[in-house]
């Protein structure tokens, strides 16, 4: 990518209006390259965070959510896309000892596979979920095994 | 006495030979397929190779099935099939056995495969198997009526009830055989759906229920199963070509006889290319079409023929 | 009427992949549909941690066999991302050529595959022969039919010479043909509009709130494609139009798929037209530097994302793939709302889910010593026999292509 390098110096309008409206996320919003932003919100703020993005910012899709194990704490990152083809990386960092999330599909009722995925395969808990069966561990899968968690290495189980 | 020795004798070979033509009947309909399609198709021992792999597989019954009802059915419908052939005339005026009804009798008996897959669907207790065989059922009335309908027209005009009395009509006549057309193309749609092919394999929509109404079928009885359907292609092509086409049936008997090859084959290859040319309809479609075009257009014929008989000298 | 449910999956003649689909049926109409995946999980995420980038290559090419490039080429643009290196652009137009050629042997293969499902084996066997000189020209361009293996961090392994490009420049005009050909025929054919139009009906609506992707969004009105709104290789550079249909069903989703087979088709051209010279690959440092990045792209089935985080070392700290599928399936049963139990196969797969397939074969000879065939001996045998039964493939193409010159000149 041509501009895949730095930041670039302009700050993005997009990341403006955020700051705007979040003073907290004022000089935290990154742009590592053209169309792509990442953000870390306050847990508390999260949600209002993501719904203004969705709401007022034209993020209307809900890419993917990617968890993530970062040893004292696990990471769920949203990615939110706009029409234009920007793409906003939410972060939502909660405790590894109590990793509750709540659920958002209430807004993107296609998020139940990725969430489902979360709690799977790194123990998030995620809370307000539509009834439905696990996703992707096979139904006899050990409830306390998340493969994705660093401390978890493949091997024969005991 | 001789005569009934004779009748004896085809009696106990005829059936031999409709599953020998059976079997080359299902190689004529792959070959067209495949050739329709860009394909090579199977070599001509294919349908004969598959049989007998199927008659040395073990038959499974399953569990909740009835034994013995599960095992009778595709005897019942094999057989059904086969004696329905006793009554088309194929080498002469006459076939083997005639009375007059007999159109009536050889209907009756082409019923009964549809009816013993049916029941056969129906007694394996499968899911598969049970939407399988309700829509067998449900199709029979789609198409059975048409079917009978575009039959009774030519009948009418030959003012017998007998196939074999209908050849020595239009021997006699043989220019009015092409009043009957519109029912000959109707008869051709009908029986798609009776052998069960494309538009009309609904029952056994291998993409939406495995293998329909013969899921739990296996082994010798899914092969007298499959038998059944291509001596039914057999006997169905051949009561079309003599009710439809019963040209030539007066010549030297050998003549005869390859004229009505000639005839079948030529149905068989039609039901081919319809197979090749069409989607799988869905079975509220096929009920809607059937009614709404096929037994219209059955009809029509009927009225034709009506017409016809008053105002052709007898 | 009573209710029945049956099972459709995780094993079924109409579904290539393991995934279920328990449908409740009133007489022929659905009721409910309940869908359940996650059968073919393999791990390759946690794979990925514990192998070099390279070696991950060839790990997340196979995550799927149908779009194999799509995969390698988003986790390849990822890597790179991070590690900020630039890719040369004759090795963007190498990659964008294997992406157009890949769509339209994915397209091609769903059109066989969506007339299996309705009954329909002759578009099936029409389609599938089409479908093999693309495979041919993958396999000449990349040295594999599927898992093609081109990508590299930094570029791309192997070099288009002009007689490729202009054999694949010669296949392209008669897939054209064909193309429009079957363009005619969902339009016109009147069993296949039967079995089509009105069918896995999914409202514009629904689709942006479900998240539907690629063919199925664009079927809904959804105006989006990031090889157009988040220009990635040589995309960039190129014309072509984004396709998309008002009529929210199968039929729309076939015609999507049709007219984007042309669209690739424009896109090829130009790169053959612009391919550029210069070097196939820039070098990447084994270690990568700490950092991360969230790719899209536009695979056949719909947008991709792969987000890589790298942490300085040769493996990286976590890769997510998450495949058009997925997002689709969450939109499945909503489609399959008040249709018929026959169009279940189709709606499934007019979301173009995913199988693989594999090129070698294993003949035991009388002694019962067994011997591995050769690609190109299994092909020539193939050839052969069908020659000796009167089908001549290569006469086939040559007539068309000889037809498509006459006509030109």
């Amino acid at each position: 990518m041509a501009d895949a390098s730095s930041t670039p110096a302009v700050p993005h309008p997009l990341a403006e209006a955020l700051a705007a409206r979040f003073p907290a996320l004022a000089g935290e919003v990154t742009s590592p390259r053209a169309r792509r932003l990442f953000a870390e919100p306050a847990p508390e703020a999260f949600r209002e965070v993501f719904d203004f993005a969705v709401a007022e910012l034209g993020f209307d899709r809900l890419v993917a959510i990617t968890g993530m194990d970062e040893k004292t704490s696990l990471v769920a990152l949203y990615a939110l896309s706009r029409p234009d083809g920007t793409v906003l990386g939410l972060r939502r960092r909660v405790p590894r000892e109590a990793p509750a999330l709540a659920s958002v599909t209430d807004r993107f009722p296609g998020a139940a596979n990725y969430e489902r995925e979360l709690d799977d395969l790194l123990g998030f808990e995620v809370t307000d979920l539509p009834p439905g069966k696990r996703y992707p561990l096979p139904d006899d899968w050990p409830k306390d095994e998340k493969p994705l968690r660093k401390d978890w290495k493949p091997g024969s189980p005991a | 006495m001789s005569s009934s020795l004779l009748s004896l004798v085809y009696v106990i070979a005829l059936p031999g030979f409709l599953c020998v033509g059976g079997l080359a009947m299902q190689f004529l309909d792959r070959k067209v397929y495949a050739r329709l399609q860009h394909r090579a198709g199977p070599p001509w021992f294919q349908p004969v190779a598959d049989s007998l792999k199927l008659l040395t597989k073990e038959e499974i019954v399953p569990d909740g099935a009835d034994a013995l009802l599960f095992r009778a059915v595709p005897l019942v419908a094999l057989t059904s099939a086969a004696t329905a052939f006793f009554y088309v005339p194929l080498w002469g005026q006459h076939a083997l056995f005639a009375f007059e009804g007999d159109l009536v009798v050889v209907l009756y008996l082409l019923t009964i495969p549809p009816l013993c897959f049916f029941l056969g669907g129906w007694f394996s207790t499968s899911l598969f198997a049970t939407i399988g065989s309700v829509r067998t059922l449900t199709s029979l009335f789609a198409y059975e009526v048409p079917l009978f309908i575009a039959l009774v027209g030519p009948a009418m005009l030959a003012g017998s009830w007998s196939l074999s009395g209908m050849t020595v009509y239009y021997a006699a006549h043989p220019l009015r055989p092409l009043a009957n057309l519109l029912g000959f193309a109707v008869a051709l749609v009908a029986l798609l759906g009776k052998l069960e092919k494309a538009p009309f394999d609904i029952p056994e929509a291998e993409t939406e229920l495995a293998g329909g109404t013969l899921t739990e079928y296996s082994g010798k009885l899914l092969a007298l199963f499959r038998m059944t359907l291509d001596v039914e292609a057999v006997v169905a092509a051949a009561l079309l070509s003599a009710v439809f086409l019963p040209w030539g049936l007066g010549l030297w008997w050998p003549l005869a006889w390859a004229l009505s090859a000639v005839k079948i084959v030529a149905v068989i290859a039609l039901l081919a290319l319809a197979r090749t040319i069409f989607a799988r309809m869905r079975l509220e479609q096929m009920v809607l079409f059937c009614w709404r075009w096929l037994a219209p257009a059955a009809l029509v014929q009927l009225v034709i023929t009506v017409v016809l008989n008053g105002v052709l000298p007898p | 009427m009573s209710r029945v449910t049956i099972p459709i999956g995780p094993a079924h003649p109409s579904l290539k992949e393991p995934e279920s689909f328990n449908i409740t049926l009133e007489g022929e109409r659905i009721f409910s549909a309940e869908v359940k995946l996650g059968y073919n999980h393999r791990g390759i995420e946690k794979a990925a941690e514990d192998r070099t980038y390279i070696q991950d290559i060839h790990l997340i090419e196979r995550v799927c066999g149908i779009c194999s490039h799509a995969h390698s080429t988003a986790f390849c643009m990822a890597v790179e991302e991070v590690a900020g290196v630039t890719v040369p652009p004759r090795a963007q137009h190498v990659r964008t050529l294997v992406a157009e050629l890949e769509r339209i042997h994915s397209h091609l293969l769903w059109l066989g595959v969506a007339g299996h499902e309705i009954g329909f084996d002759t578009l099936l066997m029409y389609t599938w022969r089409d479908r093999e000189p693309v495979m041919d020209l993958l396999a000449m361009l990349t040295g594999n039919r599927v898992n093609y293996g081109i990508n590299t961090l930094g570029g791309v392994r192997r070099d288009v010479t002009p007689e490729h490009l202009a054999q694949v420049a010669q296949v392209v005009d008669v897939l054209e043909q064909r193309t429009l050909y079957y363009a005619e025929l969902a339009e016109t054919d009147v069993t296949l509009r039967q079995r089509l139009s009105g069918v896995g009906h999914l409202s514009h609506d629904d689709a942006v709130r479900f998240g539907a992707v690629g063919p199925t969004g664009r079927a809904s009105r959804i105006d989006r494609d990031t090889r157009r709104d988040d220009p990635y290789l040589a995309y960039g550079q190129v014309q072509f139009d984004v396709i998309t249909d008002d009529h929210e069903d199968v039929l729309g989703r076939t015609r999507v798929r049709v007219k984007e087979l042309l669209q690739a088709y424009r896109i090829i051209r130009q790169v053959i037209a612009t391919m550029p010279d210069g070097p196939l690959t820039v070098k990447v440092p084994r270690k990568i530097r700490a950092g991360e990045a969230i790719v899209r792209y536009e695979a056949p089935r719909g947008e991709n994302l792969h987000y890589v985080r790298a942490n300085g070392t040769d493996r990286p700290e976590r890769v997510k793939v998450r495949a058009p599928t997925l997002a689709n399936t969450a939109a499945v049963a909503k489609m399959m709302e008040e249709n018929y139990l026959a169009d279940v196969p189709i709606i499934v797969a007019a979301i173009d889910p995913c199988f693989s397939c594999t090129d070698r074969a294993l003949r035991v000879n009388a002694d019962g010593a067994s011997e591995v065939l050769s690609w190109r001996e299994l092909r020539a045998r193939g050839i052969e026999r069908y020659r000796r039964e009167g089908v001549d493939f290569g006469d086939l193409n040559a007539r068309l292509s000889r037809q498509l010159s006459a006509r030109k000149g």
